[in-house]
């Protein structure tokens, strides 16, 4: 009973550190994805048709 | 050797914080600004809401706490865990499901009428400017503790600092440096835990339960009945949808993220309490019985080092740990403030002026950073005024909750809200709590402790004003409805079945 105690304990607090690293990784995602560019249409065939990466936290 | 440590923590912190803010771009448009343009995807969102709840009460205090009565609290922590859940369920995806809605505030604008948002959008204003110098008191002491600043001088370092990437980058910076922050303290404070287990545990499993028993059961018999029902209530209703969270419902990606992350921010809960409780059930067996409660957490983390770095890299990490939570939870007030400032109080307020004149775009932008630097300084004034964080925190809740949460819970379930109810609620329930706050303050005495955001403590306070507060918010609602069915012609009365 004890054993089974302590290994709910130490489940959760790698539990929690896998919370962290999931959280690490969508702020590492967040922030390495260049804004959008919009496509410049003024020039003839300048970048048209060209699609923009979006930023999973939307264009900046 | 400590503050050298401490000093690189923080030029360390500072450095990669900074960074991160950098790349969070800064905000062009109120809706960036106040809404990160509705696209957080879950993660963030969720770990945004779980950074902004976890504050020093949250680890400092629930690890004191496990130290002095055991899983006791834990229990009791569960309630929060609950009131995420529901918000989760039945709250946060109405919420995100109402079109061009920034704040709560305005949440409750477009169930109700104008003159409601308005009055949302003062209450939170005022309440979010509060929870902010408390805040800041609370950054202050653990500054001035370290370096021995003076308190104003610490107070005015952690709200400039906050106050800088908040003001241009808004809810989108906030976010994603909450998400920074999230990550430090949720991966360095559970690995204080399992290195005190595997390598100062003497007795392992055996010790642990025992500890914890003994503790539990200490905790049990020093604390009333009528103490954990009040405490759980507190748990339970505290901190329900005050701004920071309702923004976060709002700036979700979809519906759906919404809801999941409140839920999982509220399993979450129950799981962090857990840890915590655990970190000081197992100082028990590793640090003198006489330990204050408030430094277990430093003490334990101090013990526990690698011979050659303890104590001083000990308190380098337990700074940045610190440092996190309380940035986090700042930045986020801040933030909500001042979106709540131009959305709820200065946008209705022109549309009502002119009504060929919306506020543009631009200025409305202005006014939120503008808002976020005078709400900063405002905290940072009012920060040196705050008694204690447990005290400034109780004032906070026993005003939020009573004035913003039967409005707008109830706004979002009933068919047709009556702006009549609206602001009976609001103010009645404004009143009542102020009332019972400051002018009859010892009407009710209990013993108790009052969970809150931020801060833990076991004294001997008044029964929140809370209750008698919120009862009678609930009751004006009645009133104020029943009186806007009955006021009218038969003909509205087809409308007023929607409260059935």
């Amino acid at each position: 009973m004890e054993v089974v105690i302590l290994i709910l304990v130490v489940a959760g607090a790698l539990s929690i550190i896998v919370s962290g690293v999931w959280v690490a990784i969508a702020l590492i995602r967040a922030i390495s994805v260049p804004p959008v560019r919009h496509p410049d249409l003024s020039g003839p065939g300048k970048q048209a048709g060209r699609r923009p990466v979006q930023s999973p936290l939307g264009d900046g | 050797m400590d503050k050298v440590l401490a000093v690189i923590a923080v030029i360390a912190y500072t450095a990669v914080l900074a960074f991160v803010a950098v790349r969070a771009r800064v905000a062009r448009e109120f809706v960036e600004f106040s809404l990160a343009r509705r696209a957080l995807p879950l993660a963030l969102v969720f770990g945004s809401i779980a950074a902004a709840y976890v504050g020093p009460g949250f680890s400092i205090g629930f690890v004191g706490r496990g130290f002095k009565s055991g899983f006791l609290f834990w229990g009791v922590g569960l309630a929060y865990a609950v009131q995420n859940i529901l918000v989760g369920i039945l709250v946060a995806p109405r919420l995100r499901s109402l079109k061009d809605c920034h704040t709560l505030g305005d949440a409750i604008g477009q169930k109700y009428d104008r003159k409601c948002q308005i009055l949302a959008g003062v209450i939170s204003v005022g309440l979010c400017t509060g929870f902010s110098a408390v805040m800041a008191n609370a950054g202050g002491v653990v500054l001035s503790n370290i370096f021995g600043f003076p308190n104003w001088v610490s107070v005015a370092i952690v709200v400039a600092a906050t106050a800088s990437y908040t003001t241009f980058g808004g809810l989108r910076t906030s976010v994603i440096t909450d998400a920074f922050q999230f990550t430090v303290f949720s991966i360095l404070l559970p690995i204080v835990l399992l290195l005190a287990i595997l390598f100062h545990l003497d007795g392992g499993a055996v010790t642990f339960i025992r500890q914890a028993s003994v503790a539990t059961a200490a905790g049990l018999s020093s604390t009333s009945t009528v103490e954990i029902v009040g405490l759980v209530a507190a748990f339970l209703l505290g901190e329900t949808l005050i701004p920071p969270y309702a923004n976060r419902a709002l700036a979700s990606k979809t519906t759906r993220v919404s809801r999941n992350s409140f839920i999982l921010a509220g399993i979450f809960s129950a799981v962090w309490f857990m840890v915590m409780i655990s970190l000081g059930v197992v100082a028990r067996s590793i640090l003198p019985s006489a330990t204050n409660e408030d430094h277990v957490l430093l003490n334990l983390v101090k013990s526990i080092m690698p011979v050659g770095l303890k104590p001083a890299f000990g308190g380098a990490l337990l700074l940045v740990v610190l440092m996190s939570v309380i940035m986090s939870s700042l930045d986020s007030l801040l933030n909500a403030g001042a979106v709540a400032f131009a959305e709820d109080v200065v946008k209705p307020y022109y549309a009502r002026r002119t009504t060929h004149y919306a506020l543009r775009d631009r200025t409305a932008l202005n006014v939120g950073r503008c808002a976020t630097v005078g709400i900063a300084i405002v905290a940072a004034a009012g920060a040196t005024a705050v008694p204690s964080i447990i005290k400034g925190l109780l004032i906070c809740y026993t005003i939020w909750a009573p004035a913003i949460l039967p409005v707008a819970v109830i706004g979002l379930w009933v068919k047709h809200p009556r702006p009549l109810a609206g602001i009976l609620s609001m103010c009645v329930g404004t009143f009542v709590a102020i009332t019972f706050q400051f002018i009859l303050p010892s009407v009710i005495k209990v013993l108790a402790i009052i969970p809150t955001l931020q801060c833990i403590i076991s004294s001997v306070i008044k029964v929140p004003a809370i209750i008698p507060a919120l009862g009678s918010a609930v009751l004006a609602y009645v009133l104020g409805y029943w009186l806007s069915c009955h006021s009218r012609e038969s003909g509205n009365k087809v409308e007023c079945e929607g409260w059935k």
